[in-house]
Order: structure tokens, then C-alpha cells, then sequence
């Protein structure tokens, strides 16, 4: 009884020292871990300021303009070319062009489509049937 | 551990057997008495594992202190460094948020010369991969005896990576913050420039360390870019570098030796846009002491010659020693002891007071100004600034010249802008306020709301007066000599100076500062532009004339039109109906009709 009670003893001493030194490992291991990405942060974040810097020094006006002068076929826009939302001609009331032209070209009754077109239009009765 | 040694010690020292026959008696029973295993004679034994236990631990603890009180080696040069590497700033944005200035993480080169073996090798290498080194220099400093000194700062990757590969021992590298300044020359004068150890020379860049930043570097506050707040300005990256480019057209159009603009928002006193030619790039700063490069806006004072009539007109106006309606006499040019005071463009008949303005007559001006007399002339500039040093954020800027025996001949020569030297920037907040509806605002070159800005701006003018400038303004670009920079849609108001500059102690003829000030729009004003040039030339196209209204007034006009977009003024079409409500009531029906014709003046 005694012993079966010592073995489990040091089996728990084991365990509980395996434990404890898995946890230890664990905390350098996060630890470790915390540390790199902090670097790794602090590296992205200078990057970012880089390239901020970078970007800021690319979009610069003076470049920019430099550029539109060069490649862009374009004019400087005029004061008069500028013009409130409000100041444009409203929408003009819907046009149904197609109908219009076919209108004027006399084509605005309905069509006698075969089969029906019989009933409207007995003329057209007159094409033979296949 | 060392419960374990002790342990082992005590084994050793008891286990050993004794049998020592000495000769004399009592260094034996001492003896004895410590090597005896017997009970009785080991009181001596343990009093003397005390005494030895003791002076062990006294030495240690002694170690300790000497430790703590000698500063180490490898320390020192941690703390050198961290001193001498430059201090994180704050980023500079614009009104929008673009970057003015931020830092960015460059490497540079550091050597300790007492771990340096064989300095006159390492001076070799170095230069070799640093071309631009002094080779003598950096042998100079190596022989020092100082733990920490630097090589060559902000190095590029292959210099670092060349660097690294001659593996030099007492050589290293640190991450240092760099300024830069992304847009180089445009808007210099305002950011300034901080120095290659991160402290702020000139400028915004002085104010931010003014500010509590030094201190708390100073303090050892790890500050990095990312936990300080950046800095919004007032200025408008955009707008800014238009204005500096239609300046440096019309410098290089005039062969003016200097030029500067600026615009500003007259009711929040906001610096939006602010160029001074010849200028800098903050990227390579030039020698502080070279007065080339000064913001002439801030830093130099001028007689700003006709546009100072509008503080004149003003204050007879608001004094009510006349009215738009007063006749001014300007028949014969006036005499005072052996100084005459005539006009540009003489009348020889009477002139009404929006007459004096148009014709920007010179004795007009100067009879308003008598009329108010010296006393309450010179109380009136001081009210509006004009008299006492300007103080912006800006850490750099000029006292006015003032006469030091102020008489009638001084006050007549003020009235119309020769004889007072003041900052133009000053002269900017003056007529800020004639327009703004009175409040004299304080330029600033941080972002700043209307609310704030009124808060603590004393009302200098009444309401009616500003309105009635608003309305000369307007009218001295309709058929006045500002009708150059009457941009169609901006309802522009405005006035024209051009300044005799003094040569020798005489008023030059042929050497003129010309400026010009110009508002809009005129009914309800946002913004006010100044543009100035030193020494402008008379061109064949304006027919050889050097006045501001042909060169400082074509500029402005330029940039009015390029920049009233980009300053989110919707050009309007049509002239407002009713621009100045409060002259109408006062009974000048005519200021709310555009004026015509008006011929050549």
C-alpha cells in the first residue's frame, strides 16, 4: 500500500515537474514569440513611414504636374468650364426616337404579323400561304 | 547550487584527519582545537567559518557597491548613442492630411576609437566604401578620446551592407530617425527644417520643440513616430505649390530679384498658401545666416506702399471724419517744408473718397489721414498691429521700422505706405480685418476654425467701415488700377501698392517693391491674396511701366485663377444682386450697381 502510494507520489512529482517545465518552456517560447513580432511590428511600421514618405515625395504637385504636361493631352480648365449641379439644363422629357423615326417614315401602324395579320389587314392575306 | 558546494566543503574540512605535531604548544591546542572533532573544541571552529563567511560576503557586498558606483564601459557608449541619435518628430501634414514632413528609419555608421585596433586601417576601409568621408577628419575624430563618435550618418543599404563585410571591430550600425521633407522647396519657409540630430532650426519645426518636445526628449521619454501626434497646418499643399509656381513665372517674367505670395483666410486668420522666392529645400538646408533665403513675408519689413491706403481710407471712414460721399481736394500736389507729396496719376480737381482709392492719389490719402491727425493716426495702426511686432508660430519675425519722431509729414507719408516699414504678413492681418467685418484675427499657421479665431480677435473697425472697403476693393478692380486681377466669377476686390525703394537714403525712381492685395470674393470675403515683388522690371508688353498693376496685379491674378477652384470657390456666373446690404441702407444705392467705364485709371 505504501509503495503503490510512493510510486504514484513520484509519478506525481513527474508529472506535476513535466508540467511545470512545459508551461516554463511555453512562457519563453510566447515570450520569444511576442519579442520577433514586435520587431516584426516596428519593421512594418517603419516601412510604412517609408513608404509614406515615398508616396508623398511620388505625388508631390510639381512631379505631378511635370508628368500631366508631359503625357496628358489635356488643357488647363477654365473658370467658365466650371458650373453648379443646379445650373444644368434639366432632363429633357423621354424621347422614344425609334418610334419617331419609324413615325415619319410611315411605319407606325401596327405590323400585320402573319397568322394574325389577316384579321387587321385583309391585303395581306394576299401572300400565299406555305 | 551553492547550498550544495557549502555542503561539500563542510564534508571536506570535518573528514580530514588531523595528526599535526607542532613545536609550539599553542599554536597546536589552536590547531587542535580547529581540526578536533570533538565536541568541545569546536566552538573555535565555528567562530572561525563565522569570521571567514563573513569577510567572503563583505567582499561580495563591497564588489556590489563598487559595481554600482562605476559606471561600466559598455553602458556609457549605449547612453552616447542614444543621445546622439536624432530624436523622433512628429509628422507635419497639410490641411488635408498630405505629408509636409515625416520621418523615416535610416542607419548610420557609429565607431568606438578604444576598441578600434588599427585606426589608421579602419580610416582607410571607411573612406574607401564612404567616398564622401574626409579621410584627415575622421582620423581626427578616431584619435579622440571619446567612447562614441559617428562615422557617417543616414548611409544607404549597399554602403550598410559594404560596411558590414570589412568587419571592422569597434564599428557598428543604429537605426536613426530621418527628416524629409517629401514636396523639398515648396512651402520651406513655413515647415523650417530640423538638423540631422532631430532639433528643430527654423520654422514649424522650432515651434513643435518649443512646444514641450525637446523637454521631453531631454527627459528620456522614448518617443517614437508612432505615439506623437502629428501636426495639421494651416496650409494647403495643393494650393501652395500653384502660388509658388505662377511666383516663380513671374519673377523669372519681371526679373524681379525676390517675389512672395500668400493667401489668407480672412475670417479663421489661417495661412492657407505661403511662398517667399528665392527659397530653400529642407532636404539640404541652407546656411541660416544667408539672408537670401528669408520668408520676406515674415522675417523682412517694407514700406508697403498704396495698399497701406486702405488702412488710411479706413480709419477716416471709421473715425467719421468723412464719408463715401466727402470731397477730398487733391488740386495741387502739397507742400511741407521741402518735401512734396504729388500723385502717380494726377488729377489736379477734387476727388471723392472712392475717387481717392481708384486713382490711388497720394494726397488724397495723406489729407484723410490729417484730418484724423497724428495722435489718433498713430493710435489707430497701433489698434491694427501695425506698430508692434507680429507674433505668429512662427519662431522668426521682424519688428516694424517706426519713425521715432512721428509729426504731420510722417503721418501724411504713412497714409499712403511710405515712411513705416512692417512685415507683409502684418499688413495681410490689417486688411484681413477691413474685410472680415472688423475683427482683427492673428494669422496662424495651424488649422484653426472660425469660432476660435473670433474668440480672441477685438473688433478694430465697425461693420459698415469693412463693408465699405469691401465695396472700394471691389470698385478699384471694376475701373480702378486693380482691374488686372478682376477674374470674371470670383467677384474680386483689390489694391495695388508700388513702394519708391530707398537706395542710398533716397527714394529710388527706377527701383519700386510693388505688391498687391486682393479679396474675394468682394460681398462676403474668404480669402485675401498678397503678392509682392522687389524690384520688378518694365516689360515692352505693359509698356514699360514697373507698377504693382502690371506685374504684382497680373500675378495675382494668375493665381486667383488657378487656385480659387482649389480652394473650393464654385466660380459664379453672375454678379450677386446685392453685395453690400448694409451701404444700401446707409443710403449708397449706387455701391450695390456695377460701376462702368471709369477710362484709364
Amino acid at each position: 500500500m505504501v509503495r503503490i502510494l510512493n510510486i504514484l507520489a513520484i509519478a506525481a512529482l513527474i508529472g506535476s515537474a513535466i508540467y511545470a517545465y512545459t508551461i516554463k518552456y511555453d512562457t519563453i517560447f510566447h515570450a520569444e514569440t511576442i519579442v520577433k513580432l514586435q520587431h516584426e511590428i516596428k519593421r512594418e511600421q517603419d516601412t510604412i513611414g517609408m513608404l509614406r514618405a515615398e508616396w508623398a515625395h511620388l505625388t508631390r504637385p510639381e512631379r505631378i504636374q511635370a508628368l500631366a504636361d508631359k503625357f496628358l493631352d489635356l488643357q488647363v480648365v477654365a473658370l467658365n468650364q466650371i458650373v453648379r449641379a443646379d445650373s444644368l439644363p434639366g432632363k429633357a422629357p423621354r424621347v422614344d426616337a425609334i418610334g419617331r423615326k419609324l413615325e415619319a417614315l410611315g411605319l407606325g401602324e401596327p405590323t400585320n404579323t402573319p397568322g394574325s395579320g389577316s384579321i387587321i389587314d385583309p391585303a395581306a392575306s394576299s401572300t400565299p400561304a406555305r | 547550487m551553492s547550498d550544495r558546494f557549502d555542503a561539500g566543503f563542510e564534508d571536506k574540512a570535518t573528514d580530514v584527519p588531523v595528526r599535526h605535531a607542532g613545536s609550539r604548544a599553542r599554536v597546536l591546542k589552536t590547531l587542535t582545537g580547529i581540526f578536533s572533532a570533538k565536541p568541545d573544541k569546536s566552538a573555535i571552529r565555528i567562530r572561525l567559518a563565522a569570521w571567514v563567511f563573513l569577510a567572503v560576503y563583505g567582499i561580495i557586498a563591497a564588489k556590489l557597491i563598487d559595481f554600482g558606483l562605476r559606471p561600466d564601459p559598455p553602458q556609457s557608449i549605449k547612453r552616447a548613442a542614444a543621445d546622439a541619435v536624432a530624436a523622433a518628430r512628429p509628422d507635419i501634414l497639410d490641411r488635408n492630411g498630405e505629408i509636409l514632413a515625416t520621418d523615416v528609419k535610416v542607419m548610420s555608421v557609429f565607431a568606438e576609437p578604444r576598441r578600434i585596433i588599427d585606426k589608421d586601417e579602419a580610416v582607410e576601409l571607411l573612406t574607401a566604401v564612404l567616398p564622401d568621408v574626409d579621410a584627415r577628419e575622421l582620423r581626427e575624430r578616431l584619435g579622440s578620446r571619446k567612447g562614441f563618435v559617428w562615422v557617417k550618418r543616414a548611409i544607404t543599404p549597399k554602403q550598410q551592407q559594404e560596411v558590414y563585410r570589412l568587419g571592422l571591430p569597434g564599428v557598428g550600425f543604429l537605426a536613426e530617425n530621418k527628416r524629409v521633407y517629401p514636396n523639398g522647396p515648396v512651402a520651406a519657409h513655413v515647415l523650417g527644417f530640423a538638423s540631422l540630430d532631430g532639433i528643430g532650426m527654423s520654422g514649424l519645426e522650432k515651434y513643435i520643440d518649443g512646444q514641450g518636445l525637446a523637454e521631453l526628449h531631454g527627459a528620456g521619454f522614448n518617443l517614437t513616430p508612432e505615439n506623437l501626434t502629428p501636426i495639421t497646418t494651416s496650409l494647403d499643399l495643393k494650393v501652395t505649390y500653384a502660388v509658388r509656381d505662377e511666383l516663380a513665372k513671374s519673377i523669372v517674367k519681371f526679373k524681379a530679384k525676390a517675389g512672395a505670395a500668400a493667401i489668407l483666410d480672412v475670417n479663421t486668420g489661417e495661412v492657407v498658401a505661403m511662398a517667399s522666392l528665392p527659397d530653400f529645400d529642407p532636404n539640404t538646408p541652407p546656411d541660416p545666416r544667408d539672408l537670401e533665403y528669408i520668408n520676406r513675408l515674415s522675417v523682412d519689413v517694407y514700406e508697403m506702399g498704396s495698399t497701406f491706403k486702405a488702412i488710411s481710407v479706413a480709419m477716416a471712414l471709421d473715425l467719421g471724419k468723412v464719408n463715401l460721399r466727402s470731397r477730398i481736394d487733391a488740386r495741387e500736389s502739397i507742400r511741407y517744408v521741402h518735401f512734396t507729396i504729388h500723385d502717380f496719376h494726377a488729377t489736379h480737381r477734387m476727388l471723392s473718397v472712392p475717387e481717392v482709392f481708384t486713382y490711388s492719389s497720394n494726397i488724397g490719402a495723406a489729407r484723410m489721414a490729417l484730418m484724423a491727425g497724428v495722435e489718433a493716426h498713430k493710435a489707430f495702426l497701433y489698434k491694427m498691429g501695425q506698430l508692434s511686432r507680429l507674433r505668429t508660430e512662427l519662431p522668426e519675425s521682424a519688428e516694424p521700422l517706426v519713425p521715432k519722431n512721428w509729426g504731420e509729414l510722417n503721418t501724411m507719408t504713412i497714409a499712403f505706405g511710405q515712411g513705416l516699414n512692417v512685415a507683409p504678413l502684418q499688413a495681410m492681418m490689417a486688411v484681413g480685418a477691413l474685410a472680415n467685418g472688423g475683427f482683427l484675427v492673428t494669422p496662424t499657421f495651424l488649422k484653426r476654425d472660425e469660432e476660435d479665431a473670433k474668440k480672441d480677435a477685438p473688433r478694430v473697425i465697425k461693420p459698415e467701415t469693412s463693408e465699405s472697403l469691401r465695396y472700394l476693393m471691389r470698385l478699384n478692380a471694376e475701373i480702378g488700377t486693380a482691374k488686372i486681377a478682376n477674374i470674371q466669377g470670383y467677384f474680386v476686390g483689390g489694391k495695388t501698392g508700388t513702394a519708391d525703394k530707398i537706395i542710398h537714403g533716397h527714394y529710388s525712381k527706377d527701383k519700386v517693391f510693388t505688391t498687391f492685395m486682393a479679396i474675394l470674393p468682394s460681398d462676403k470675403p474668404k480669402y485675401l491674396f498678397l503678392t509682392l515683388l522687389d524690384e520688378p522690371q518694365g516689360l515692352p508688353e505693359t509698356g514699360g511701366y514697373h507698377t504693382a498693376a502690371y506685374n504684382a496685379g497680373s500675378v495675382a491674378g494668375k493665381i486667383i485663377e488657378r487656385t480659387g477652384p482649389l480652394l473650393g470657390l464654385p466660380p459664379r456666373p453672375d454678379l450677386p444682386t446685392q453685395p453690400f446690404p448694409l451701404l444700401a441702407k446707409l443710403g449708397y444705392a449706387e455701391a450695390n450697381q456695377p460701376a462702368k467705364g471709369g477710362g484709364e485709371h
